[in-house]
């Protein structure tokens, strides 16, 4: 593996997303030259735990992330729109597949590598038990997917638990098929449900589950609110939460974040990534996606 | 013939004004008319030779005009010294009142020297007058200059006496007498007007685009500025300040008795005359480009850029075509473009090309021209160079480009120093980015090649233990095998 400008670029494969879109090896994407937005964030699209390096493009998912980095007093920053609306953009829907779909994809929140939920799970199964009526599957994060104590007591609940896959980072345990993992599992669910509004919310109504957000919200272990925290999420995405929402609303807000109403023509991302041109060979243009 | 009328000046020639576009303002029927200052001869052959006067102070213009026209008489001198009678149906002075009195001549002010004009013209006659504007656009860029000879008396701004403004001019041409039948904002300035707009044309806000067209092609700087006049001009022209910032003047001004009688054009753009209704209507492509721009809307941007490269008109600059809404086209004679891509996104349908074409790809490297001198390069995560950014607009049309396929730019005719001061700071500052990234890198390299070591540590001491040995006895006994094979191979092929 090449190493990117940053190692986040790989998380959950999304440069292999980005990649296949641009027309490139998908199984060895280049190197991405900028920093890319790598979840649903409320804050300047950046993680707050890695180092920026000036002059470096950052690649943001959404217009509101863009005016708010640009507050923050974050330059070079573009709006890309996210790995996941250029998937779904590649992997449309089959016509008849909402007549599959059933139950609910429920994505308990967690922390990431190092940190640690203070959380009670058997309070948050008896909300989802009482709150959904069709099947439910459990997509735990891997660590907690590999915390047997934790993964046997949703399963105990009458839970079909799953992972989608790991990380990586640093160019290791990489998993380029996470998104996909991802998306064929919420296409068979009709809702996607969380106790914190998160990517895997947005995810899945962009790909069309009735999204929820509801429960205990369950604070990590010494938890900084960033950016307004929890608080603010709820204040400023309201119409996001609760067991029911308007899901034409919740779609609007899904297609704002994920920037999936401004996908780029793949010869601009090819330039703006610094990726290798396709001039050699112009059918290799042919991605299957029309951007206009 | 020339007749000396005294004040002469000997040794001295002005710059003759021209500018096929003002002959169109000079009606052949003007009478008996008086030329005040040095004309070129294509404005002077406006007027039958037979009933031409012309007056000029130097005495090498005059015996240039008596050489080369006999019919016409030729005056040489000071206007001071002409006699004040009103003998004229029509004097011309385009080159202002500033070219008339001779360094003889004991400096009269400017309603003096207007007087002095008016003194001359019949009852019912007509006064064609240039006016240079001292707070014109042409002067704020201007970079600072050692006074030439003609200098011997400065006309400026500070001088009371001095009508102040497009409105003071009027104004002060209304009180003496003259009703004004029409007034002209002239560009790029007094001496050569390429280009002239009436007060009734300016006025139209739906012509705002074909005339930024115009005016930003006529102020093109040929000598270092201070900053962009084209800029300048077109901002002044949206904010209704045109009059106000013009280069020159040109009035024409009836005396009150008079009737009027032959057309006057609303416009003269590169000496075609041009109805109010023959320009279309609707803002320049650069405009919209610009304004998506400002509101970082680069999905508008794409669609722009996308219907402007799919359609007839991507050879022309973005600032020389006028999109207009359904029905607002008029004949120009101009190219259009059909931008379909438009409708949806802004109801906006066709493109009308008002200039000579080039390539596309120089049509977008000269938007990106103006995107980086205009301050919206930061737009996009790339360093600021047009070959880059036209490599990224072509991309935003779906268009594969590399920054080498842009055609070289000529060398810019002039400078702009504020631009030059915005460029030095932009280098500043990319090469402090290169250089934290050079610093990010290294600091990757030290990071991987530790690893590499890590790694090959391992490989060794792995090689070392019996498994690894084992390993390494098989794989060495494979490609022995392997080449026993190919030379089998080989040598069965042979026979």
């Amino acid at each position: 593996m090449k190493f990117g400008v940053h190692h986040a670029n790989h998380y959950y494969g999304h440069s292999h997303v980005l990649a296949r879109y641009c027309g490139l090896d998908d199984t060895e994407p280049p190197r991405l030259h900028g920093y890319l937005q790598h979840g649903w964030n409320i804050g300047d699209g950046m993680a707050p735990d890695h180092e920026y390096v000036p002059g470096v493009a950052k690649f943001v998912w959404s217009e509101r992330v863009r005016r708010r980095a640009w507050s923050l007093g974050r330059r070079d920053v573009y709006v890309v729109g996210a790995p996941w609306a250029y998937l779904l953009a590649m992997e449309p829907e089959p016509a008849d597949a909402s007549v599959r779909r059933a139950g609910t994809i429920w994505y308990p929140f967690h922390g990431w590598e190092g940190q640690h939920i203070v959380g009670d799970h058997d309070g948050l199964i008896g909300e989802i038990r009482d709150t959904e009526t069709g099947p439910v599957t459990v997509c735990l994060y891997w660590q907690e997917f590999g915390d047997k104590r934790v993964r046997v007591r949703y399963e105990k609940a009458g839970f079909r638990v799953i992972c989608h896959g790991y990380r990586g980072g640093w160019w290791k345990d990489l998993d380029p098929g996470f998104l996909y993992r991802q998306l064929a599992e919420q296409r068979k669910h009709s809702r996607v449900a969380s106790n914190r509004l998160c990517s895997a919310i947005m995810y899945g109504t962009l790909a069309g589950c009735a999204p929820a957000v509801y429960g205990d919200p369950m604070q990590l272990e010494g938890e900084r609110s960033a950016f307004g925290g929890q608080g603010r999420i709820v204040r400023e995405w309201a119409d996001l939460h609760g067991a029911e929402v308007d899901v034409e609303v919740a779609r609007g807000i899904a297609v704002a974040e994920l920037g999936a109403d401004r996908l780029l023509p793949p010869a601009e991302l090819r330039r703006l990534f610094q990726w290798p041109s396709l001039r050699a060979d112009p059918d290799v243009e042919l991605t299957g996606v029309l951007t206009r | 013939m020339t007749t000396l009328i005294g004040g002469e000046m000997l040794l001295w020639s002005d710059t003759p004004v021209s500018g096929p576009a003002l002959r169109s303002l000079i009606s052949p029927s003007s009478g008996c008319t008086l030329v005040a200052g040095t004309h070129a001869p294509d404005l002077l052959d406006a007027v039958p030779a037979a009933s031409l006067t012309v007056l000029v102070r130097g005495v090498p213009d005059a015996e240039a005009l008596a050489a080369t026209r006999p019919g016409v008489t030729v005056l040489c001198g000071s206007l001071e010294k002409l006699t004040a009678e009103p003998g004229y149906d029509t004097v011309v002075a385009f080159g202002g009142l500033d070219r008339l009195l001779s360094a003889e001549a004991e400096p009269l002010t400017w309603d003096e020297t207007l007087a002095l004009l008016l003194a001359v013209l019949k009852p019912g006659g007509r006064l064609l007058l240039g006016a240079e504007n001292l707070f014109g656009l042409h002067r704020l860029v201007t970079l600072p200059s050692a006074p030439g000879d003609a200098d011997w008396v400065i006309p400026d701004d500070h001088d009371p006496r001095r009508p102040a403004g497009h409105a003071g001019l009027l104004e002060r041409i209304t009180r003496a007498g003259l009703r004004i039948r029409r007034d002209y904002a002239g560009y790029p300035g007094l001496s050569s007007p390429t280009v002239l707009l009436s007060q009734e044309i300016l006025a139209e806000s739906a012509l705002v685009g074909a005339l930024e067209a115009v005016v930003a092609t006529a102020v093109e700087p040929s000598v270092d500025v201070l900053a962009d006049p084209v800029r300048l001009a077109t901002g002044a022209l949206r904010n209704g300040l045109a009059a106000e910032l013009a280069p020159a003047w040109f009035i024409i001004a009836d005396r009150l008795d008079a009737s009027s009688d032959a057309a006057i054009p609303d416009a003269v753009i590169d000496s075609q005359e041009v109805g109010i209704t023959e320009l279309p209507r609707g803002r320049t492509l650069q405009d919209h480009l610009l304004a998506a721009a400002q509101r970082r809307d680069l999905p508008v941007m794409r669609d722009l850029l996308t219907a402007w490269q799919g359609s007839p008109t991507a050879d022309v600059p973005a600032s020389q075509i006028v999109v207009t809404e359904t029905g607002g086209r008029a004949e120009t004679g101009g190219r259009a473009g059909s931008a379909n891509g438009l409708v949806e996104a802004n109801g906006l349908v066709e493109l009308i090309a008002l200039a000579p074409v080039g390539t596309p790809l120089t049509a977008l490297r000269a938007f990106a021209a103006t995107a980086i001198a205009g301050g919206f390069a930061h737009l996009w995560p790339i360093p600021a160079d047009e070959a880059e950014l036209t490599a990224v607009l072509a991309g935003m049309t779906g268009r594969e480009l590399a920054p080498d396929q842009v055609p070289a730019a000529d060398p810019p005719a002039a400078h702009a120093v504020g631009d030059l001061l915005a460029d030095r700071e932009r280098l500043t500052r990319e090469l402090a980015e290169a250089n934290a990234k050079h610093a990010y890198y290294e600091k990757m390299l030290l990071h991987r090649e530790a690893e590499l070591k890590r790694v090959r540590q391992m490989n060794a001491l792995l090689s070392a233990t019996v498994p690894g040995k084992a390993a390494t006895s098989l794989v060495g006994g494979l490609r022995a095998g392997k080449r026993a094979v190919r030379s089998v191979v080989r040598r069965t092929r042979g026979n």
